[in-house]
């Protein structure tokens, strides 16, 4: 504990120089208006700035971009409050109830109740982040092929059984993603796979590309401008200050919310999107008045954007401590650090003290900072999102041309983002989401490595996922999830997820 | 019988796991104790028919194709369209003209809004994202014959 202090103590007087705090501040800025502005999210953002960090040292490179991930958190939830659009897929859920709050006249306390929500999560994420990275990455060194295995497997079923379309749905999805994934050469073997000639696809197929065709693309198709509004709820600065009620209201929403997300977090996939659907979810049943759900509830608005926080901090727990991506982001930031000689993973720690505790630092400084940012910049958010969406969209495919081609100069990479965005509007067109697609793409090289891996070490016996303890014990959980759906498909139960997915569809049209 | 949704989508995710099997013919699958480079396309090919088919069997529960909702592809066609000239363009004119010409279609023959707001708005995004990028950031942009 002693040690982690004084570790910590080292990475304040990395973070607060003014090189560094100067990224910082910028990442949190940039981060919040990726946030704020529809279509284009933290990954697209943390793709654009990519390249202009190659000249920077690594502790700053991942202090930026880091920001610009935890900062696109905070700012989403601005454009779900004011306009009932998600800034980032991860603020669905807070245009429920964010945007009937400020329909109430409440959109200033519900501007505060998230950006004070985001900043406890946000902190208590890094306090956990502090204390558990450092010993998981002593623990990590247990983990062989078969937990890797069986921990990706629980990522997958758990994603499908979280899933509000349906579990079926989800694991095509996942399946399609895993499958772009074999895309390249083999690790193992040499061979290339569906690379057809072109060198470009040796490599595989690229993160970036993918997820912003998917996302920033994707919606854009599906979002004809005659359609937005462009209506913005402007709240005055005097009315930033919730009631003593809904403080007492948001408390617990936002306590349940920051453990839930950061444990959510930590897990592969979309896990600031799970994270506030969950935490929305939980919020309702355990409320003794779900009826408000839907019409302004406080613990709506808390919950989700304290999760979602909480979750992006708790992401860089197995990037930082395993080198291991949960998620799009999470990749793209290893690759920010290989680019600068730095592996991310266990040796991290010990190899490199100053880029690992100025990072962790910097995130305290950054929430602060994106506290500080958030309420009295409403003013300038609420003038940026009266731009109208038929000015917006062609700059936003600029930028997603601008990010894509910018991470390795490949023109394939852009014409794979735009196949990618039209795959992206006719998977909504056919009510599938994309995210397990993205999820599928990440995990896709190691999940095939350690399933391989695995089933040599046992000579082709798939009895090695039970004959160790800490397989068998993720493989009981998965199965124990999908018994659980098996239930409720046989006995044709409407469960949570159904009354979920059904109340969301129901409040969106 | 009613075509749904899920009757195509399932459909489709089917002829994606055949079309893997197609185009795996030379990857060799090793054994179980040492599975090669086809294994886990194969697995993942036979999983999404699988699913595929699951999805066409369990289709009644989906919408009706007819009654999907379609008038978006008038806005989706046309940006779709655009940019894929854009991108076809992006290296050989570079990315101011490129990306000023995509900007200036997109708002004058998608958004029919005023061709010389379009031009003036198309120009000045252009270049305070080249100026941003290119020469701030440092992160190069590609140039076009004219050396911009």
């Amino acid at each position: 504990m002693e040690d982690t202090l004084v570790s910590l103590l080292h990475g304040f007087s990395v973070a607060l120089q003014p090189g560094n705090l100067w990224y910082a501040f910028l990442g949190c800025l940039v981060g919040t208006l990726v946030g704020v502005l529809p279509g284009i999210g933290p990954l697209s953002g943390i793709s654009i700035l990519l390249p202009i960090t190659f000249g920077l040292s690594a502790t700053q490179a991942v202090i930026m971009l880091a920001g610009i991930y935890y900062g696109s958190q905070y700012g989403g939830s601005t454009t779900s409050i004011l306009m009932r659009i998600p800034g980032e897929a991860s603020s669905v859920m807070t245009c429920i109830d964010g945007h009937a709050m400020a329909k109430k006249g409440r959109a200033g306390a519900a501007l505060c109740i998230a950006a004070v929500g985001s900043w406890v999560a946000g902190t208590f994420g890094i306090i956990v982040l502090t204390l558990v990275a450092p010993p998981l990455a002593n623990i990590a060194l247990r983990f062989g092929p078969p937990e890797y295995t069986a921990l990706l497997v629980l990522g997958l079923i758990f994603l499908a059984y979280m899933s509000s379309t349906s579990l079926l749905r989800t694991l095509v999805m996942a399946c399609s993603g895993l499958m772009l994934g074999m895309i390249g050469i083999d690790n193992m073997t040499g061979h290339f796979r569906y690379s057809f000639d072109l060198p470009e696809l040796g490599d595989g197929i690229g993160i970036v590309p993918v997820a912003v065709g998917l996302f920033g693309l994707g919606e854009i198709l599906a979002t004809p401008s005659r359609t937005v509004t462009g209506e913005v709820i402007a709240p005055k600065f005097r009315e930033l200050l919730p009631s003593r009620e809904e403080w007492r209201q948001s408390v617990m929403p936002i306590a349940r919310g920051s453990v839930l997300g950061f444990i959510i977090g930590i897990i592969p996939g979309s896990a600031h999107i799970i994270s506030s659907f969950l935490s929305y979810a939980l919020e309702k049943r355990i409320s003794k008045h779900p009826e408000e759900f839907g019409k302004g509830a406080v613990a709506g608005v808390a919950g989700p954007e304290s999760a979602n926080n909480s979750a992006s901090t708790g992401a860089f727990v197995p990037m930082l401590a395993l080198g291991l991506p949960t998620g799009p982001i999470t990749a793209v930031l290893i690759g920010a650090l290989m680019v600068h000689g730095v592996a991310a993973g266990p040796q991290l720690v010990n190899e490199h003290p100053d880029v690992f505790w100025g990072f962790v630092a910097s995130m305290y400084v950054g929430n602060l900072m994106l506290l500080a940012l958030n309420l009295p910049l409403v003013g300038l958010f609420v003038t940026i999102l009266r731009i109208p969406y038929a000015y917006l969209y062609p700059l936003i495919i600029m930028f997603c041309i601008i990010g894509v081609y910018e991470v390795s100069h490949s023109i394939v990479d852009v014409w794979i983002m735009l196949i990618m965005g039209v795959v992206g509007y006719a998977l909504r067109k056919f009510a599938f989401d994309p995210a397990p697609l993205i999820l599928g793409l990440v995990i896709a090289p190691i999940f095939e490595q350690s399933l391989r891996q695995s089933l040599i070490m046992s000579n082709g016996d798939y009895f090695i996922f039970l004959q160790r303890p800490i397989a068998l014990g993720l493989i009981v959980v998965s199965a124990g999830l999908l018994l659980l759906s098996a239930i409720s498909l046989v006995l044709h139960r409407r469960d949570w997820r159904a009354k979920l997915a059904q109340a969301e569809a129901g409040d969106a049209t | 019988m009613t075509i749904r949704t899920d009757h195509v989508a399932g459909a489709a995710f089917v002829l994606f796991g055949l079309l893997i099997f197609a185009l795996s013919g030379d990857l060799p699958m090793g054994r179980l104790s040492m599975p090669a480079s086809g294994f886990m396309p194969t697995l993942l090919a036979t999983l999404l028919i699988v699913f595929g088919i699951s999805l066409v069997l369990r289709a009644g529960e989906s919408q009706d194709l007819a009654a999907l909702e379609w008038s978006d592809l008038k806005h989706a066609v046309p940006v779709v369209l655009i940019t894929a000239i854009a991108i076809a363009l992006y290296t050989q004119l570079g990315f101011i003209l490129t990306m000023m010409l995509m900007l200036l279609a997109l708002l004058v023959l998608v958004e029919r809004r005023n061709a010389v707001r379009a031009a003036v708005y198309a120009v000045v995004v252009v270049l305070l994202a080249y100026g941003l990028f290119d020469r701030l950031l440092k992160a190069p942009l590609p140039t076009g014959p004219l050396g911009f």
